[in-house]
């Protein structure tokens, strides 16, 4: 009953946060300046054929009427086509917006659902890959405050802190790729090329859990319970792994909510300097080529994944320690 | 004793149950090598995106154009090289003879087929002209609508092409031939949204197979009238980035990478594994003044900012990636040559025109623009700042406005009242020798793409050399009146000869690369 009442409370908000972005994106889309029909007609199209386009397209209505007609196609699944892409997906320009033989342009929903498993399946990988360092890094550090371990966690974590992700992606593509031949890392073949561009994130990601960790297992392992531990004749292993590492990993589940954000913020960078086919290759396409049927729909569907992944983590969170409310 | 408790016994067994596992599982799921090698298909990765629409009317992108010379039969091709630029290799057609000022008669091989099975007769080069001709086309490439010509086909293999309603020479499509892609007569037949649009269908050493994202897969074409290719195919792929090319095409992924930074060309040269080619192109770099609207409506003032700004300082910048020129066509097009009469740095005749045109020392000059890309071309922003300083050091109020490649575009082209900022920089490039490809395309007032000159001097000019019975008649023209009137008038100022530099796997052998970037495959091999 929790779990509904939790669900339903969270969704609602959620949908809210989701309608306020699209509204926030879809406004200010339309009042910077440039017009996107000139970018579609081409610059040679003479103004009468602008304002029909414009006038045929809906695009010279006031915007809380365009707004009201996106919405009502949003909310049937669908987010309108692309300005410029052809029905194949190929990132393209220089057509002509009137010419009679220009392709079927592709559904904006259709190109968000090709590039998002791709991207998911980075940022996954770049998780596992953080996480894993991290509790390698961050445990034993947490668990000799003061000592070198923890001195070690902590000098990782600014040297990570400190690296450019479009640097780190240059000198691990030149270093494993080029130079030992390790790893393949432009484009996508195959799930070996995640693998780059994963360690990239992963660093990027790495230095707040390493801290998170260190500092949230030190204070627990102050705590009288595992002291209590000891005197019911626990191992220290499981003292450590069953007790002290369950109650750390509340925070870090709740900042992993956070980092997210923080994540899909580097893939646009690091997909664009892998060619990694995913979300972000698309997005920066997408401004560049000022698309922005597809930039407002990878807008929404963006907001849509950060609340979705905040309510998962909070309910996890609230299974993992019983005692928390949302 | 030691002792094993049930919980030990079992997490033990779980790890060696996925320690045998793990020994079982074959790490080429992870690890399958994509890396170039003999009996791989070629990669091309372009530094331009295609257009989504495979009619190749329906575009002028480079990009897509170098897709289609992989794919597309020409009736001629022009390697257009510096020793030998008005050289001409029959493909389609085995003879071009002009029999008088209007007709032309263009014989064609009978051994050829497209990639859907048809053989290519006369029909297909009269329906690719005549498509091709029609004023909705947006290449425009044809020296005048369709109604204006009359083509007859008195066989499968003859083709006779007659101006004389035009009013222009045929010798026209003489040197059009080697730049307009051959199109199945069955295709255009389909329609303007019909297979035209849909694939590519031509008659070239590689046929198109699917467009999978940015990938576009080519293979080869095993029925090709010159021989079978050596490499199974090609896969043309957009990416965006200088240096991912420049990784790609490192780390062994790429075959072939193109438009290189002069400082990615020093950094390759001195790698064993990488060949470096570089070809003086046909695409010249200009300084496009806005001539519809003051004050560069003023012949004076434009040729006081040319007197303004210094070449060679601007070669200095470029590096490998520039080449002397002065006209306003590459040295590799038919009629280029050094003008003498065009502009020098000459700080004193600038000062001089711009007291004759009422602004000594630049002042009384309103707030000008000059607009630049960055990001497309090399060294556009640094060449930019640099004549920026020249034109200010002048007295001219300039300032520099760097965009990235689509908000340039969009500011590009000439439009009613002018089209945005004064003077815009942007190149040109067309794989053909035909000098009207530039000329009368930017300084006719028919067309007057970017500048919005309209001179019925440079018009009546134009037309002169245009309509010249043959070829030797035009040359004179074209170097004699035409080139010296607009180096005089100067509706732009052309700043150098772009090369094309290209950087490949050293073993690739047997491409051939043609000044406008697109290149011959047919005898490519990986050594």
């Amino acid at each position: 009953m929790f779990v509904l009442s939790f669900l339903v409370r969270r969704l609602l908000q959620g949908a809210l946060i989701v309608f306020i972005v699209s509204l926030l994106i879809f406004t200010l889309l339309r009042v910077v300046p440039g017009d996107p029909v000139r970018l579609m007609a081409g610059g040679m199209a003479p103004e009468a054929l602008i304002e029909q386009i414009a006038k045929d397209m809906g695009l010279r209505d006031p915007i809380i009427v365009q707004f009201g007609r996106y919405m009502s196609g949003v909310v049937q699944g669908d987010l309108g086509q692309s300005f410029v892409r052809p029905a194949n997906g190929a990132s393209t320009g220089g057509a002509n917006f009137n010419d009679s033989t220009r392709g079927e342009r592709a559904k904006v929903l259709d190109l968000i659902l090709e590039t998002l498993p791709m991207t998911l399946q980075l940022a996954g990988l770049a998780i596992v890959i953080a996480l894993a360092f991290s509790f390698l890094v961050g445990i034993p550090g947490g668990l000799a405050p003061g000592r070198w371990p923890d001195r070690l966690a902590f000098y990782i974590s600014s040297i990570f802190v400190s690296l450019p992700n479009f640097w780190l992606g240059i000198i691990l593509a030149l270093l494993l790729s080029v130079k030992l031949g390790w790893l393949p890392a432009i484009g996508y073949q195959g799930f070996a090329y995640t693998i780059l561009p994963a360690i990239v994130l992963a660093v990027e990601l790495s230095p707040v859990l390493i801290r998170t960790l260190t500092a949230s297992m030190a204070g627990i392992m102050m705590e009288p319970f595992v002291a209590v531990g000891k005197v019911r004749g626990l191992s220290r292993r499981r003292i450590v792994f069953g007790h002290a590492l369950r109650n750390a990993s509340v925070p870090l589940l709740n900042l992993l909510g956070i980092q997210f954000s923080g994540l899909l913020g580097g893939v646009l960078i690091v997909e664009f300097i892998f060619d990694y086919p995913g979300l972000g290759l698309l997005t920066i396409n997408a401004v560049l080529q000022r698309d922005f049927p597809l930039i407002q729909g990878i807008a929404i569907v963006t907001s849509a994944i950060f609340v979705f992944i905040n309510i998962a983590v909070d309910l996890v969170a609230t299974m993992i320690d019983p005692r928390l409310e949302y | 004793m030691p002792t094993i408790s049930r919980r030990n016994f079992l997490t033990h067994a779980a790890s060696l149950g996925a320690g045998a596992a793990l020994l079982n599982v074959n790490p080429d799921f992870f690890f399958s090598s994509a890396f170039a090698q003999s009996g791989k298909p070629m990669v091309f990765l372009s530094a331009e995106n295609i257009t989504g629409n495979w009619d190749p009317t329906s575009h002028t992108t480079l990009s897509q154009i170098n897709v289609q010379a992989f794919v597309m039969g020409f009736l001629t091709r022009t390697p257009m090289r510096l020793d030998n630029p008005e050289e001409t290799v029959y493909e389609l057609a085995t003879s071009i003879k002009l029999l008088d000022a209007n007709t032309l008669e263009i014989k064609l091989r009978d051994d050829v087929k497209f990639h859907d099975g048809k053989p290519f007769k006369a029909e297909d080069v009269k329906a690719t002209f005549e498509y091709g001709s029609r004023k909705d086309r947006p290449a425009q490439w044809y020296p005048g609508p369709t109604e204006t010509l009359d083509i007859t086909t008195p066989d499968d293999h003859t083709v006779i092409v007659n101006t004389a309603k035009g009013g222009y020479p045929a010798h026209l499509f003489v040197f059009l031939a080697s730049y307009l892609p051959m199109m199945s007569a069955t295709d255009i037949a389909g329609g303007p949204s019909g297979p035209l649009t849909q694939r590519l269908n031509g008659t070239g050493p590689f046929r198109f197979v699917a467009q999978k994202g940015n990938d576009t897969v080519l293979e080869a074409n095993k029925d090709y009238f010159r021989g079978e290719p050596k490499i199974p195919g090609i896969n043309f792929t957009f990416v965006g980035d200088a240096t991912t090319r420049m990784l790609s095409l490192l780390n062994g992924q790429a075959s072939i990478v193109e438009r290189l930074e002069p400082e990615q060309v020093t950094t390759l040269e001195g790698n064993k594994a990488i060949a470096i080619n570089s070809v003086v192109s046909v695409e010249n770099k200009y300084l496009w003044f806005r001539c519809s609207k003051p004050p560069f409506n003023d012949p004076k003032v434009r040729m006081a900012a040319c007197h303004a700004i210094d070449l060679a300082m601007i070669r200095e910048v470029l590096g490998s990636a520039g080449h002397e020129s002065y006209n306003y066509v590459s040295p590799v097009k038919f009629g280029y040559t050094d003008l003498p009469n065009y502009p020098k740095y000459d700080p004193e005749a600038c000062q001089k025109l711009l007291a004759e045109a009422g602004f000594p020392k630049g002042k009384g000059l309103p707030d000008l623009e000059y607009i630049t890309s960055v990001g497309f071309y090399p060294k556009t922003k640094e060449y930019g700042e640099v004549i920026t300083a020249m034109l200010q050091e002048q007295g001219f109020p300039v300032t520099l406005t760097v965009l990235e490649p689509v908000a340039w575009n969009e500011r590009l082209y000439d439009r009613p009242g002018g089209g945005p900022g004064h003077m815009i920089d942007c190149g040109w490039s067309t794989g053909s020798p035909e000098p009207d490809l530039v000329l009368r395309t930017h300084f006719h007032s028919s067309s007057k793409r970017i500048t919005g000159i309209e001179d019925p001097q440079i018009d009546a000019s134009l037309d002169k050399e245009r309509n010249a019975p043959n070829l030797e008649e035009r040359k004179k023209i074209l170097q004699g009146e035409t080139m010296p009137l607009l180096a005089e008038k100067v509706p732009a100022l052309s700043l150098f000869t772009s090369v094309m530099i290209h950087a490949m796997q050293k073993d690739l052998a047997g491409l051939f690369i043609y000044p406008d970037g697109t290149m011959d495959a047919s005898k490519t091999t990986f050594a």
